[in-house]
């Protein structure tokens, strides 16, 4: 056997007992009943809800009423709009909603989401803290679908279901159809005490814990990611609800998608990097052991498999050009004799059918009803030629340490 | 409170352990699935070649039996074109796929070219008896990478024309199969290797050669109609 298909086993092996192992937690996880069902219902901590803004002018007012119409006592509830510096009409739009006693806006010079995340950190006295990115709406029941977690003092963060809001172009419904399998690996992670990642998207933390921690840091440019691993590493649980569900504006254009995926993964090179020693660390339990080492993993297996599948795909192209060439237009065989039934080529269909299993769990563990979405198979086919093209980018940032932009 | 999912966080070896005999069984089974789809195909190559291989008997008998019989009762052959062309394409394939093991391949082919060279032999003879018209072109090419870039294209136009004229016998063989048979017959032709080679009524012809031009290299096309119509 070659050395590439060697390669091409070790790795598939790794992949599809990670997503093996994932789907067994959760199985175990269902069977033993363990979804916070014995928290207080009535329990309603004082929440602060932060939503940072840099030129938002588009999507605040969206954002703002989705919180006002919140199913949360009023009186334990405040929302702070935290103006990074806007250039646009932020500041005007943010102002029409003071009229709500509980909505306090602070303006200042632009310094990046985890400034004003301090900002609002440092001028509240909530006992919980979260943040809504002000290109996202929640519904009603989310927060208090939320705040139960806490009633476990080891708690020190929960994470939501987050959903893509009313995709329309090709690349949000492929989107789509990754946040519905992010919805399981996420609810799967927390089972495992393995969430790395508290997304901007209404994720909500114990205010106090975070203080302890030190509040949230640049994080090159992920401060979601790095605090969650910071929470992490001082050994504090991040949970999930997936059934309190947030809708988020995912970038419409390929382009848009490339720049924000180029930022979450040189986010995680980096903050990889800064955190190397939670890797294959058995003190962290199954983040350090397979969580980390899986993800970490997983890039450099899609760079591996989608070179490969260029390659072979290029040289059956070649093939193709060299057959026309000398004869013209041929029908393809249909003889079965042809078709390719090598061990990797079965595995890579199991594995493309488990995969779809992890993607209809997803859908089932949100209150979304039905099927898995419509853009399931081009999601199959297509998501994996397009990782590589911001983990290339993001992995020559990472190693050239340039940085990233938000936008 | 403290629910379960907080004293979740410290590893599960049985999980770990549990996932691990559901992606070795799995792995198992696509490999069981795979070989097993992999030795039918060598069991359908070595169907085929037996078929050949009775079929040629057969027609040895049927010629001994020419001495005592007409050309009437010999038919122009038993071994169909399609035949060879099906089996050429899906030896080609198998080489193709890194899976199948070299020396069961090796062994197929050296078979697959004793098998052509013997229909030769007897389409030569039935052909001085009986006054049969056959067309026939020996192709030789080679598998070396970097000996001869233009093989491949030279081997889809000779199966396109196999196609078009069902009747036209194309014999292909590998320049440097280690078949003592067959380097006698490159011998006998004087087939030098400059690949690709076609040899159509004992006249080595060198280089690529298109549609067009293996037509003009062949009998003229009235000839090879009436061929084919007899």
């Amino acid at each position: 056997m070659e050395i590439g298909a060697i390669i091409a086993h070790v790795l598939l092996f790794i992949v599809f007992y990670f997503e093996v192992f994932l789907l067994v937690s959760f199985i175990e996880r269902q069977r033993s009943g363990t979804r916070d069902e014995n928290a207080t219902a009535s329990y309603s901590p004082s929440v602060c809800l932060i939503v940072p803004c840099f030129n938002e002018e588009r999507t605040l007012a969206a954002t703002l009423d989705s919180l006002l119409a919140l199913a949360y006592p009023k009186e334990k509830l405040e929302i702070v709009i935290v103006n990074d510096g806007s250039t646009d009409t932020t500041q005007t739009i943010a102002k029409r909603y003071t009229r709500h006693p509980h909505i306090r806006i602070f303006k200042k010079a632009n310094g990046g989401k985890h400034t004003a995340l301090n900002l609002a950190l440092k001028n509240t006295e909530a006992e919980l803290i979260g943040c809504l990115d002000a290109d996202s709406v929640v519904k009603k029941d989310a927060l208090a679908r939320l705040v139960h977690a806490f009633q476990n003092p080891r708690v020190a963060a929960i994470t939501p279901g987050i959903h893509v809001h009313t995709p329309h172009s090709f690349i949000q419904h492929l989107q789509n159809v990754e946040y519905r399998l992010a919805i399981f690996n996420r609810y799967a992670f927390a089972g495992l005490g393995s969430i790395f990642i508290t997304p901007g998207p209404f994720s909500i933390f114990r205010a106090e814990t975070v203080r302890k921690v030190g509040g949230w840091r640049h994080g090159h440019s992920t401060e979601d990611m790095e605090l969650g691993l910071r929470l992490q590493e001082h050994g504090w649980l991040i949970l999930n609800e997936p059934r309190a569900e947030v809708y988020t504006s995912a970038p419409r254009s390929l382009a848009a998608l490339i720049r924000q995926r180029i930022r979450w993964n040189y986010g995680f090179f980096k903050n990889a990097l800064d955190y190397r020693h939670l890797f294959g660390n058995p003190r962290f339990g199954n983040l350090g052991l397979i969580v980390l080492p899986a993800a970490l993993l997983s890039m450099f297996a899609a760079f591996f498999f989608i070179g490969r599948v260029l390659w072979y795909g290029a040289q059956e192209l070649a093939e193709a050009w060299i057959r026309f060439n000398a004869v013209g237009i041929t029908t393809p065989s249909v003889d079965p004799f042809f078709i390719n039934t090598s061990t990797l080529i079965l595995t890579v269909y199991i594995l493309i059918a488990l995969t779809v299993v992890l993607i209809a769990l997803g859908t089932r563990l949100s209150t979304v009803r039905g099927f898995p979405p419509l853009a399931t198979p081009a999601f199959l086919v297509l998501y994996g030629f397009m990782v590589p093209l911001w983990l290339s980018a993001s992995l020559v940032k990472a190693v050239l340490n340039t940085g990233v932009s938000w936008r | 409170m403290c629910s379960e999912i907080s004293n979740t966080r410290t590893a599960k070896w049985s999980t770990y352990a549990i996932a691990f005999v559901i992606t070795v069984a799995i792995f198992a089974t696509a490999l069981y699935a795979s070989n097993y789809f992999q030795n039918r195909r060598m069991a359908e190559i070595r169907e085929t070649q037996e078929n050949i291989s009775i079929d040629i008997l057969s027609l040895e008998t049927q010629f001994d039996l020419l001495t005592q019989r007409s050309c009437e009762d010999v038919t122009e052959s038993t071994i169909l074109p399609s035949e060879l062309r099906t089996l050429a394409e899906r030896l080609s394939y198998m080489e193709s796929q890194r899976t199948t093991p070299r020396d069961d391949l090796l062994r197929l082919k050296r078979f697959y070219s004793l098998l052509q060279i013997k229909d030769i032999l007897l389409m030569k003879e039935i052909t001085a008896k009986c006054g049969l018209k056959a067309v026939t072109i020996l192709y030789f090419y080679s598998n070396e990478e970097n000996e001869c870039k233009d093989c491949e294209k030279q081997g889809y136009v000779l199966t396109d024309l196999g196609e078009e004229y069902p009747q036209l016998r194309v014999y292909s063989f590998d320049y440097h199969m280690d078949v003592s048979a067959l380097q006698t017959l490159i011998s006998i032709h004087g087939v030098k290797p400059e690949l690709p080679a076609l040899v159509v009524q004992s006249k080595v012809h060198y280089g690529y050669k298109n549609q067009e031009e293996v037509l003009d290299i062949l009998p003229k096309m009235e000839k090879l109609d009436s061929a084919l119509a007899d």
